[in-house]
């Protein structure tokens, strides 16, 4: 069970990096460049992304992440005995703050642009930080 | 069942929350919640210059679909197991129930393009009755989890 955990966990890792490079290219990881992807940016010449792919790319989004963290907390409860109810509430609030400051930022104010980048980090790196936890704990121990 | 798989489930049905509003908010922008609206989503509309789709079109929409569907209904509907209510005799027509309304859902599309006007309604109910299935199945989880 342990060495399908930890194939899981390089995967779940695989991909919450590769997300971060996809998302530097596309949408933007900066505040900067969030502004420009949803609102435009005429000295660069970039248009505002339309309304449909917005929601399109929201909703895709909260699904995937939905998903991964809720296998990669069940992982993390299965092996962490300590701080694992801290971490795992830290992991998925500052998501849910990400993912619906998203929308806020888009239909609301620009001031969630700042809250999105600062929480889409927050969660990448509790969740990178709870799968090397797992990862070494596995190690420890055949579970 | 651990307090903190608890709350890992508790969290599931928080992101679930949120992708039935993104769902609803890109069903209305998209398609609309009239029989009309859904009609000349997919059969088209010369005089508002809206393209009909077509069947590869479609497929390239439902494929992802037919797959999160069911992931998504399997997850949530097995969180089912760790309650009391699975107990239940009705909660299996619920299981039934929600394949059921998903399967209509992501396929009434071909039947309207097909000519079959009427599936327009059908593709409504079908979507408002599946969010409503996941909101009630959401709320028996909440409830077992937080009081029993």
């Amino acid at each position: 069970m342990s060495l399908i955990l930890k194939g899981f966990l390089f995967f779940i890792l695989l991909y919450i990096l590769s997300d971060i490079f996809v998302m530097k290219s596309s949408f933007g990881i900066s505040a900067e460049a969030v502004n420009s992807t949803l609102f435009g940016n005429e000295e660069a010449y970039i248009d505002p992304i339309n309304e449909s792919s917005f929601l399109e790319f929201w909703h895709t989004q909260i699904f995937f992440i939905m998903m991964i963290l809720l296998t990669l907390s069940a992982v993390f409860i299965r092996v962490a005995k300590r701080s694992r109810a801290i971490l795992t509430n830290a992991l998925m609030i500052t998501a849910l703050v990400s993912l619906i400051s998203l929308p806020l930022a888009f239909y609301i104010s620009k001031f969630f642009i700042d809250i999105y980048v600062i929480t889409y980090f927050i969660w990448h790196l509790v969740a990178i930080y709870m799968i090397f936890y797992s990862f070494w704990k596995l190690n420890a121990r055949s579970i | 069942m651990q307090e903190a798989y608890k709350l890992s489930i508790l969290y599931y049905l928080a992101f679930s929350l949120l992708l039935i509003v993104s769902a609803i908010m890109l069903f209305e922008h998209k398609i609309g919640f009239s029989f009309s609206g859904v009609l000349e989503y997919y059969t088209g509309n010369e005089e508002k210059f809206i393209p009909a789709q077509s069947v590869a079109g479609i497929l390239k929409i439902v494929l992802p679909h037919i797959f999160v569907f069911g992931l998504f209904a399997m997850v949530l509907l097995h969180f089912l197991v760790f309650t009391n209510i699975k107990y239940k005799k009705n909660i299996i027509i619920l299981v039934y129930t929600i394949f059921a309304i998903a399967l209509l859902e992501i396929f009434t599309p071909f039947m309207i393009i097909g000519g079959f006007k009427f599936f327009a309604y059908v593709k409504l109910f079908s979507f408002f009755a599946l969010l409503a299935l996941v909101l009630y199945l959401s709320w028996l989880l909440f409830h077992s989890i937080a009081y029993d």
